[in-house]
Parts: C-alpha cells; structure tokens; sequence
C-alpha cells in the first residue's frame, strides 16, 4: 500500500465533511443500541443514515471533480483533518 | 475508486466540554501514589443517577451551552469493573442527544482510563467494538517492571501488576492506533525513568505522557537524581533516533520560559470548565475535589442533579488566574512555563479553605526537569542542522499537548 | 494594612451588617479580654469600635472602653448620646431620635419594598443613612426589577433633597457619585473582629458562624493565613469593577461561592443596580447645574455582573 498526497481541500470544506464523518459515525453506533421496536425512531434513524451516507458521498465526488485528485483503480482517498490535505492510498 | 476513508483528528483542541462519570471507587489496585484516599467498594453509581445527570446536562445551557462537542470521562477506582454500566451510560447518552436533536451527537468522544487488568475480557471487547468509532482508552502502564511493581500493586496481595497488564499491551494497540500512556514519577521511581521510557517505546507505545505526582513527596536530591535520568535519557533517544518514531512530553520546546504576568496569566488546570458526578448525584469542578480524592480538606460540591448547579459556586474556578494564586517566586521565576499546578491538590495542600494558594511542591523536580529538557533540544538541534534534517523534522513534529493531571 | 479593630463586647451586640446574631444568651466580654483587646487597639494604632448589646455594661466596663478614643455602635434601644452609630431593624421606630445620627438600617427585601418610602422621612433627619439588605443573597429576577424601581424613585427623593440645599448620604445612591476607588468592608485586610471569647475573627459574621473559625486570640496574637487574599489586588473580578460602593462583603462572598475574594451573582448585580442608579441621579443632578465638577462621570455598562466579561480580562 502506498500512501501519496494528491490535493487540499479549504478548512470550510474541511469542516463540511468532518461534520458528516462524525454524523455517519454516530448514526451507526446508535443503530447497535437502537431496535424496530422504536419504530418511529427507528424510520427516523434509517431515513437519516441514507440522508448522511448520499451527502458524504456527494461530498467526495463534489471535491474530486473540483481538484482533480490523482486516483487508482483500487484505491482509495482520505483526509486529514488536522491539515485539511488529501491523500491516495494505493495497492 | 474504492472505499473512502477518513483520518481520525485531534479532539477539537480542548475545546470540548466534559463530563467525568465516577462510576465506582472501587479499585483491584492500591497504587502507592494514587490521590485517591477514599477508595471503597460501596460507592457504585446507579444508572439512575447516572441518566438524571446526562437529562440535566443535556437539558442546562447555564454550564454547556456554547462548548460544541462533549467529552464523556470514565473514572474510578477501575471504570473496567462497572463496563456494563458504562456502557448502558454511553447508549443513553447517544439515544437522548439524537432524541432531542442535541449538538453533541453530532460530536462527542468516550475516554476512560484503565490499569488494563480486565481489558482483555468479553464484556469489555464488546463495548469496545460496539463503540469504537467514538472510544478511547488509555491502559496506565508505569514503566519497566521494576518501575510499575513498584507502586501499582494489588490491594490484597500487594503483588505488583505488571505481569497481567503486559498481557493486554498489545491487544490495546491494535484497537487504538496512535495511542499513547500516561507515566507518573514520584520519589521512588526515579531511577528507573530511562529504563522505564525505552521498555515503553519497545512495546510498541509511541507516546508517553509524564509528569511527576503534584503533592509534596519528594526527597532531598531527587531533583538531581531526576536530571541525570533525563538527561541520559536525551542521549539515548537523540543517539538513537528514537526522535523519529517516539515522543515523550518530558522533553517540550514550550517550557522552561519566563512567563508575562499580564498575557500568559491563564490558569493551568481546567478544574471549574468540566464537571464530574458522583455515585451520590453530586457535581463536582473535577474528580480531585470529590471526597475521596482529599485528605485534608472537605469536598466542594457545586450542585447535584437534581437540583443542578450552583453557578455561585463555579465563580471562583472560571475567574481564577495564574498570577493571583502564585506566590512571588513563581512570579518571579525565570522557568516558568509549563510549571504544571492540580487546582485539587492547590485546595487540598493550602493553608484555608481556598484554591487561591499555590502549592510549589513540584518547583525543584519542575527546574531539574527544564535543565534536562534544554541539553535534550540544544543537542538534537545541532545533530539535526549537521546532518541537515532539522526543517524536516520541524514540519513532521508531532504536537506533544501537556498532561496536567 | 490594619486600621480597625472591631470589639463585641457580648454575644448579644447587634449586627450591623449583614449576618444574624444567632446567640440569645448575654454572654459579656471579660474584663480582662477588653483590656487586652483595648491594648492590642492602642500598640497596633487601630482605630477601636465597640459594637454594644441592648442592655447597659456595668459602669466598671465604661470606665475601661473610655480608656481610649473610639467609636460605638449601639442598638436603636442603647441609644444615648455617645452613640456614634445607631442600628435600627425596625422600620417603626421613633424617628425624630434619630437627629443628625449615622444609621444603620437593617432590612430584608420583603421589607425593604414594603417601606422604602418612608426611607425619604429618615434622609432628611439623619447624618448620613446605611440600609444594609440581610437577604442580600436571596436575591431573585422579580427583586432585580423591584430593587431597580425602587432605587429609580429614591432618585427622585435625593435629587429634590440636593435641590432643597440638603446634601443627604445615603449608601445605596451617593456613595458611589463621591467615591473615586473601592470603599468596602475590607475585613481581613483593614479590620478586624475580637469576640467575647477572647479571639480574632475576619469579621462578626464568622465569629457567629462557627466559632472555630477564628485567626488568632488575644492571648497570642492575631494569625491571618493567605492574608492576601482579603486585598483588593487578589480579587479578580472586583479589582476590575468600578461599582466602588458595593459592600464586598467577605463573609457573604464565602457563604455564596465558598472564596473570601469573590463575590456572588447577587452582589454584583445588586451593587450594579445601585451604581446605575447612581449614575442617573448623577446626571440628572448636573442637568441642573454645577455638581460634583471634580467627579468623573459614571459610564455607562452593558452589564449587571462583570463576572460575564471576566474571561475577557484573562
């Protein structure tokens, strides 16, 4: 696996997509404490998951068409939150 | 392109309000240097309790109203023994905050710190993994052997634990990447400080977070015992490179300055800006002012959940400043910073009832320590410029944050 | 520094603060114990106040306390001539007693609303009028609103006695237009308390909340630990205030955040209020014509607690 800098993203959008993560993470934990008994809820939890899941993605693709990272077949890209940088991690 | 990923940050800068849940004060050990002179087996804390204090922390802006992200402490005694019910804590903390569309859970983080002794077990690995995204856990290991036996000892036995803790070293670092420890230095265990570091760094622990226990323990020539070890410590991690791989907050660029009296006048402690609960519903400014951490004084309750908080009584902490509790020669002194001080230990050591005094139990083991540190960068500086690596290492350094308690 | 020393002379003298007196019992000072007390006074160059019961001491302790120069407090019931200040907690006592004396008036807010206006009669016949709010700490939203209407109308009294030719003191209002730095209590830093039993406390509130609490005895000297503490420097939040007649009342500070130097919500914003009441009444005087033309004006503050903008000193 090699690990390559390809691009940086501003702090604004930086903060766009910690906010997700940190929303996509918390909806999958509650998902492990929360069962269809609630059913309200629990429509509701499901109905947010695909909500974050669809804006988490779009992010990326919004990003990567806008910088033009440098991609592989295979592999993958993540940020740093710390520096707002971009890397491509590869086979 | 396949799966995306994204790296964990640090945790918002400190900037997170947080919580310490003293679920139990029952502990397997009876570490010679713990504050904790109350340990007992009686105080568990009923979910109860524990679920009126998150309904009223959810529900009061008087206290969290602006900070945007939570830290949920776990403390004991050992926080392991009651996983369970911190567990039961965590779920109904996050199925509160989605409920009523609360800020926090969107950012919130788990921390506990443990003797490791229970890590490896079931109901432990399952609330690992059932939380792992937003978990962090610490396994206190002190050092070498020697070093960790001699004051982390069983209760019962007073056998040491190193042996058991060893055993759960390396599961703990593949759940937590990055992870580092914390090591506490009193009196008996200097001279196995350098030993202590390197075993540490052949774990595989990467980094270590040190600091010498606040209250007055220490003996004539310990500050100069202290020195040594530091020092060939420096010698050790410089010639060996260890630089690279490994840091040890011992050796900071940050300290060792005079400080302004006017714009560096920040109080060091954080005690008042978080808030811990008891087994009894009390609120505490911080674990070290709940009773069973002092011995001298009584505690400072500042509310409790069912009444909630007595902004009153969190004036003192949040108006508290540097240069009003330090006596002259802290003012005066020309190593100043990052000269740590526990506002609990202030309290409890202090002449009054107040945590408005000072205590400098700390200032020669402070000093010796700023002496060590200046050889450690003075040296490693100039082996960086004569081989010509020292802007790469200034861009790749890893921010070591200070432990204050 | 020291400059005053407070003497109980029985566990029955009267407040003239805010505390309660909680001993019922008479309980005279020693002979011995006042004139070591008065001693202490003199080699110390303090300033002695002998605070009295209601009944009248044995003619053996007045030949002792005229021993030195001093100053008496004395309960509405004890009043005589040599009175220096009176203390009244009664607001239907006979007032025309009460010529050119310095009083204390003690009070609750629930008396205070229900009186206040009989606060203008006593202006015009004593010297100068302290009213001292017992319940200070109690303090709610509905007596913020109360507390600031009244303190608006008592405006409107004091502005017609300055028109008149009066120049009424009053604490609450014309303190803080004549003061140009802090003027509290300052117990602990320039005064101290002996009580009846022989010891030295912060100031009588201590001495009746728990006789323990004491720092030093006559016998052996007065101890004062973290001393500084009680000085205006190692207060953060008041050192920067400028609400310079509020009482900073060190016992009330304890009792309330559990620290001798910081005070509660409730005493800044009751200290703010009378501030910028004053303020007004201020102004309003110098719309009139030339007053207090060496005074600086009084600004004006967007808060009532400056505990709000503390962090913003840090």
């Amino acid at each position: 696996m090699t690990r390559k800098l390809v691009g940086q993203v501003t702090p604004d959008e930086k903060n766009e997509i910690q906010s997700l993560f940190e929303r996509r993470n918390g909806l999958n934990e509650l998902a492990k404490v929360l069962t269809a008994d609630n059913a309200e809820l629990y429509e509701k939890l499901v109905k947010d998951m695909g909500e974050t899941g669809t804006k988490f993605q779009n992010w990326w693709d919004t990003m990567a068409r806008k910088y033009n990272w440098e991609s592989s077949p295979n592999g993958n890209w993540e940020i740093n939150f710390d520096t707002c940088e971009i890397f491509l991690n590869a086979e | 392109m396949g799966n995306i990923k994204d790296e964990a940050a640090q945790w918002l800068d400190g900037t997170a309000a947080n919580i310490t849940f003293i679920v139990t004060k029952d502990c397997q050990l009876a570490c010679k240097y713990c504050y904790l002179v109350g340990k007992n087996d009686k105080e568990r804390m009923s979910f109860l309790t524990a679920k009126k204090a998150i309904d009223y922390i959810l529900t009061s802006s008087l206290f969290f109203g602006r900070q945007k992200s939570v830290i949920l402490d776990f403390i004991g005694g050992e926080p392991l023994l009651e996983v369970e019910l911190i567990d039961k804590i965590c779920d109904y903390f996050k199925l509160q905050t989605y409920i009523r569309g609360h800020k926090w859970f969107d950012a919130y983080r788990i921390n506990l710190t443990t003797n490791g002794l229970n890590y490896h077990t079931k109901k432990v690995r399952k609330f690992i993994e059932k939380n792992i995204t937003h978990l962090s856990i610490t396994i206190t290991i002190d050092g070498n052997e020697i070093k960790h036996d001699l004051n982390r000892v069983y209760k019962n036995s007073g056998k040491g634990s190193y042996k058991n803790v060893l055993k759960n070293i390396p599961l703990w670092l593949k759940d937590f990447k990055d992870i580092g420890t914390k090591v506490t230095i009193s009196s008996a265990d200097i001279p196995y400080i350098k030993e202590s570091v390197l075993h540490l760094f052949s774990l595989g622990i990467h980094h270590l977070y040190t600091n010498c226990v606040f209250e007055d323990v220490w003996k004539e020539g310990d500050d100069k015992l202290f020195e040594e070890q530091l020092s060939e410590l420096a010698d050790i991690i410089i010639d060996n490179e260890y630089y690279k791989d490994f840091t040890c907050s011992f050796f900071s660029e940050n300290i060792g300055k005079p400080l302004d009296p006017i714009l560096e006048n920040q109080n060091w402690c954080g005690a008042g800006k978080m808030l811990a609960v008891d087994a009894a519903g009390m609120f505490y400014p911080c674990t070290r002012f709940a009773g069973y951490s002092l011995r001298e004084k009584k505690p400072i309750i500042i509310g409790n959940v069912r009444d909630g908080i007595d902004k009153n009584k969190l004036r003192p902490f949040l108006t508290l400043d540097r240069t009003t509790q330090s006596p002259q020669k802290c003012l005066d002194c020309e190593v100043a910073s990052g000269c740590a001080w526990c506002q609990g230990e202030n309290y409890d050591a202090a002449e009054t009832n107040t945590i408005y005094q000072r205590a400098t139990a700390i200032c020669l083991m402070h000093k010796a320590r700023v002496r060590a540190n200046n050889y450690y960068w003075n040296k490693l500086y100039r082996k960086l410029e004569l081989e010509g690596q020292r802007e790469e290492f200034e861009k790749n350094k890893r921010k070591v944050k200070p432990v204050d308690c | 520094m020291l400059q005053y020393l407070v003497i109980l002379l029985d566990d029955t003298s009267i407040s003239f603060c805010h505390y309660s007196v909680n001993k019922k019992e008479r309980n005279l000072i020693s002979l011995d114990h006042l004139r070591k007390g008065i001693r202490f006074g003199m080699v110390e160059n303090l300033m002695i106040q002998f605070v009295y019961p209601d009944y009248t001491l044995p003619q053996e302790y007045l030949d002792v306390i005229d021993t030195i120069d001093h100053s008496s407090i004395k309960p509405f019931a004890a009043l005589d001539s040599g009175t220096d200040i009176v203390v009244i907690d009664d607001w239907e006592c006979d007032a025309t007693k009460l010529k050119d004396s310095v009083l204390v008036l003690r009070t609750n807010w629930k008396q205070f609303y229900e009186n206040h206006s009989k606060l203008k009669g006593l202006l015009n016949v004593v010297q100068r009028l302290n009213v001292v709010i017992t319940d200070l700490e109690r303090m709610n939203d509905c007596d913020r609103e109360n507390y600031k209407a009244v303190l608006e109308a008592m405006c409107k009294d004091i502005e017609a006695l300055y028109v008149d030719g009066k120049s009424p003191q009053f604490n609450l209002l014309t303190d803080r237009m004549i003061l140009t730095e802090m003027n509290n209590c300052n117990a602990g830093d320039t005064t101290i308390t002996l009580a009846p039993n022989g010891k030295f406390y912060i100031c009588p509130a201590f001495y009746y909340n728990d006789e323990n609490d004491n720092v030093g005895d006559i016998e052996n000297g007065l101890v004062i630990k973290n001393k500084q503490l009680y000085k205006l420097d190692y207060a953060p939040i008041c050192r920067k205030c400028d609400a310079w007649q509020c009482r900073r009342c060190t016992w009330l500070n304890r009792k309330t955040t559990l620290e001798v130097n910081t005070p509660s919500h409730e005493q800044c914003v009751a200290a703010h209020l009378e501030r910028n009441a004053s303020r007004d009444l201020m102004l309003s005087l110098r719309s009139k014509g030339t007053f207090l033309p060496d005074k600086e004006e009084i600004k004006e503050l967007t808060y009532l607690d400056p505990f709000e903008i503390a962090t913003r000193w840090k």
